[in-house]
C-alpha cells in the first residue's frame, strides 16, 4: 500500500493552493501558446523554459509540466478547428477532427478529444505511480555498462521511430553528442572547443539551443510561405459542446486501445507521443467495420489518437523520473528545467526528493482535469486567438524568445547564439535533417561520456564489458536488433505507409 | 522582389553525377562540421593508459559524424533525392538582425527599447507588415513583457537607457 501513501502524499504536495495555481497557469499558458500555428509542444515547452526559472523547483516543473499538457491540447483544437496540426501528434487528429468540424460537429470533436485525453491521463498517472518504484529498484542494479547501453537503444529508438532517413536521424543524434562536448571536461576541467570565450566555458545552453533550433528556426521556415498562412477556419458558430450518446459509445472503445497503445509506447525510449498518435490510428482503420468512414469525420478518428498521445505524454516520464533518461526532446528540456534547478534526475530524486516526484505526478491528474474544466468553455476564446494574423504573431513571438533567453543567465551572448542555432535550424530543416533527434543528443551526451568512461575506467580499459554484462548485452542486441529491422526494405515502407497517412 | 522561395538556380553548380543534391551538401556539411570539431579538439589530451582524456570522447564522435555525413553524403551520389529547396533572404535576414539587435541593445538601452525596435525590425521581415498596426502591437507587447518578466517573475534586468537613468 505504499502506493497509495505515495499517490496521497502527491496529492497533498499538488493540492497546495500555490501548487494548484502554478498547474492551472501551466495549463493556460501552454495552450495559448499551443493553439498558435506552426508553435509545435516542443518550441512551447523551450519558449515557456525562462517563466519558470524563479519558481520554487516543485512548482516550476508542475508549471512546465502542465505547459506540456496544455500545448498538446493546444494543438488538437488548432488542428480539428483550422486544420493546421500545431505539431506532429496532432497531424492524425486533424484528418477526422477537422471533417468533424465542416460537418458543424467540433464541439463533439473538441469535447471526445479532451474527454479521450483525460482518461489516459488517468490510466497513464496510476501507472507511473505503480512502475515508478519498482524501476527505480531496478536502476539502482544498473553499472555504468548498463546504462551506456540503455542510452544507446534509447537513442536508436529515437532513430527508428523518426520520420525520414535513418541515416541523417543518426547523423543528428551525433551532432547533438558534438554539440554537448562543448564546455569544461567534467573530469579534467579542461576547457573543450571554447574558442576561450566565457560564455562557452559551462557548455552551450540547452535552452539556448533548443530555442534557437525549434523557436527561431520555425519562425524564419513559416516565413518562408509567406506570413498568412493557409487559414480554412470553421467559421460556423460552435454550438452543442457534448457528444451524443452514441458518440460516446462509438468512442469508447477507441479511447480504451489508444490509451493501452499510448502507455506502452511512451514508456519506450524514443517512442513518445509522436507514433503513439499514428499507431492508434492506424489500428483504429485496421479493426473498423467500415474503414472508409476514416477521414470523412469518425469520431473514433479522433478519439485514438487523442488519448495515445496523452497517455504516450505522461508515461514518457517514467523513463525520465526513474532512470533519469529522457526518452524525448520534450523531456529533455524537462532535464535541462531540473539541472537548472540543481536537481539530477535518475533514480536518486525519487528517493530523496518525494515531494518533487509525487507532486509532480499528482499535478499530472489535477493537470488534466484541469485542462478538460477550462478549456471547453474556453474554446471560443482560443478560436479568436487563430484569427490573430501571422504578420503579428511572428515579430512577438521573436521579441518574447529573445527576452526569454536573455533572462536565462543574464547572458546577451546566449541570444545571438539562439539566433545562430535558429539559422542553423533553418539549414537543418531545408536539408530536411531532423532537429529532435539533435536536441536528444545534446541531452544524452554528458550523461553517455561520463558512463562510458566509468564503464572502461572500472574494466581497465576492456571495450568487451558491454557484451560480457548480460543486462548490458540484452539492451545492444535490441538496439542492434531494432537498427537492422530500421534499415530492412520491408518495414521501410511499413514505416513510410504509417507517416504517408498524414498527407493523405 | 517576393520572399517566396522560387526554383532556386543552385542546382546547375553541381556536377551531373550527384543525384540527390540535398543530401549531398547534407552530408558534405556534416563532414565539415565534424572536421572543425576534430581541429578544434585537437590540443586536447587523448587517452592515457586506459582511461580517457578530455579530447577523447569529442574526437569519437567526431570521427562518427564524419563517417555518417560522409555516407549521406555518398546517399546524394548513389540515389535520386530532392534538389535543395530554394532560400528566401528576406526572413532569416531580418529575423536575425532584431535577435542581434536585441541583444546588442539589451544591456545599454534596456527593455522597453530594445523590445519595441526589436519588434518593428523583425516586422520588416514579411512583406505584408502593416505599420500603424506593428507600432501599436510592439507598443502592447514591450508593456506587456516590460511588466511580465521583472515584476510577475522576479527576473530583474535593465528597463531604460542607461543614460537617461543617470
Amino acid at each position: 500500500m505504499e502506493l497509495f501513501a505515495n499517490l496521497a502524499h502527491g496529492f497533498v504536495v499538488a493540492f497546495s493552493p500555490i501548487n494548484l495555481l502554478m498547474c492551472l497557469i501551466g495549463a493556460l499558458v501552454g495552450t495559448l501558446v499551443g493553439v498558435l500555428p506552426g508553435i509545435g509542444t516542443i518550441a512551447t515547452v523551450a519558449m515557456l523554459l525562462p517563466i519558470t526559472f524563479g519558481l520554487p523547483p516543485v512548482g516550476a516543473l508542475i508549471m512546465l509540466a502542465g505547459i506540456y499538457y496544455g500545448a498538446q491540447y493546444g494543438g488538437s483544437t488548432t488542428s480539428i478547428l483550422v486544420n493546421i496540426p500545431g505539431e506532429a501528434t496532432s497531424v492524425v487528429t486533424a484528418l477526422d477532427g477537422h471533417q468533424m468540424a465542416k460537418q458543424g460537429r467540433a464541439g463533439p470533436a473538441l469535447a471526445i478529444a479532451a474527454i479521450g485525453s483525460f482518461f489516459a491521463g488517468c490510466v497513464a498517472t496510476v501507472l507511473i505511480a505503480v512502475l515508478g518504484a519498482p524501476l527505480t529498484k531496478l536502476a539502482l542494479a544498473f553499472g555504468p555498462a548498463e546504462y551506456f547501453s540503455l542510452m544507446v537503444l534509447g537513442l536508436i529508438f529515437a532513430v527508428v521511430l523518426a520520420k525520414g532517413s535513418v541515416l541523417k536521424a543518426i547523423a543528428m543524434i551525433v551532432f547533438g553528442l558534438l554539440l554537448s562536448m562543448v564546455g569544461s571536461d567534467i573530469e579534467t576541467g579542461a576547457s573543450r572547443m571554447a574558442f576561450n570565450i566565457p560564455e562557452l566555458a559551462d557548455g552551450l545552453g540547452f535552452a539556448t539551443v533548443a530555442m534557437g533550433v525549434f523557436g527561431f528556426a520555425e519562425i524564419i521556415r513559416n516565413l518562408d510561405h509567406g506570413a498568412e498562412m493557409d487559414r480554412n477556419l470553421v467559421q460556423q458558430k460552435i454550438t452543442g459542446l457534448m457528444p451524443t450518446r452514441k458518440d460516446l459509445i462509438d468512442s469508447s472503445p477507441a479511447i480504451l486501445r489508444g490509451t493501452v497503445l499510448g502507455s506502452i509506447l511512451g514508456i519506450l525510449p524514443g517512442g513518445g507521443a509522436v507514433i503513439a498518435s499514428f499507431a492508434a490510428y492506424t489500428l483504429e482503420k485496421k479493426l473498423a467495420k467500415n474503414p472508409s468512414r476514416f477521414g470523412r469525420g469518425a469520431i473514433e478518428g479522433v478519439a485514438a489518437p487523442e488519448s495515445a498521445n496523452n497517455a504516450a505524454a505522461q508515461t514518457s516520464f517514467i523513463p525520465l523520473l526513474t532512470l533519469g533518461i529522457p526518452p524525448n526532446a520534450v523531456m529533455a528540456l524537462m532535464v535541462g528545467a531540473m539541472t537548472i534547478h540543481g536537481i539530477v534526475p535518475g533514480p536518486q530524486v525519487m528517493q530523496k526528493q518525494p515531494d518533487l516526484v509525487w507532486g509532480m505526478i499528482a499535478s499530472m491528474w489535477i493537470g488534466n482535469l484541469m485542462l478538460i474544466i477550462i478549456n471547453l468553455p474556453l474554446v471560443g476564446i482560443w478560436v479568436r486567438l487563430l484569427r490573430v494574423p501571422y504578420r503579428l504573431m511572428f515579430p512577438s513571438i521573436v521579441v518574447f524568445c529573445a527576452i526569454g533567453i536573455y533572462s536565462v543567465n543574464n547572458a546577451p551572448v546566449d541570444v545571438v547564439l539562439a539566433g545562430a542555432f535558429g539559422l542553423v535550424g533553418y539549414w537543418l530543416i531545408k536539408h530536411d535533417f531532423e532537429p529532435a533527434p539533435l536536441l536528444l543528443g545534446m541531452v544524452l551526451g554528458p550523461l553517455m561520456e561520463e558512463n562510458l568512461r566509468r564503464a572502461l575506467l572500472i574494466s581497465r580499459g576492456d571495450w568487451s564489458v558491454f557484451l560480457s554484462r548480460p543486462l548490458s548485452a540484452v539492451l545492444l542486441a535490441i538496439a542492434a536488433g531494432l537498427l537492422v529491422l530500421a534499415v530492412l526494405p520491408t518495414l521501410r515502407a511499413k514505416r513510410d505507409e504509417v507517416f504517408v497517412e498524414s498527407e493523405g | 522582389m517576393s520572399d517566396t522561395p522560387s526554383e532556386a538556380p543552385v542546382k546547375s553548380i553541381l556536377p551531373k553525377w550527384v543525384r540527390g543534391p540535398q543530401d549531398f551538401v547534407g552530408g558534405l556539411a556534416m563532414m565539415a562540421v565534424a572536421l572543425f570539431a576534430l581541429w578544434a579538439s585537437s590540443d586536447l589530451q587523448g587517452m592515457h593508459g586506459f582511461s580517457f582524456g578530455a579530447g577523447t570522447a569529442p574526437r569519437m564522435f567526431a570521427v562518427l559524424l564524419l563517417l555518417l555525413g560522409g555516407a549521406v553524403a555518398l546517399m546524394g551520389i548513389l540515389k535520386d533525392g530532392p534538389h535543395i529547396a530554394a532560400y528566401s533572404w528576406r526572413g532569416p535576414l531580418f529575423v536575425s538582425a532584431a535577435i542581434v539587435f536585441f541583444a546588442l541593445a539589451i544591456r545599454p538601452l534596456g527593455l522597453v527599447v530594445s523590445a519595441f525596435a526589436a519588434f518593428l525590425i523583425a516586422a520588416m521581415g514579411s512583406h505584408e507588415t502593416k505599420w500603424v498596426e506593428a507600432i501599436i502591437v510592439g507598443a502592447c507587447l514591450t508593456v506587456g513583457c516590460a511588466l511580465l518578466f521583472p515584476y510577475v517573475l522576479g527576473l530583474p534586468m535593465p528597463m531604460f537607457p542607461r543614460f537617461l537613468i543617470q
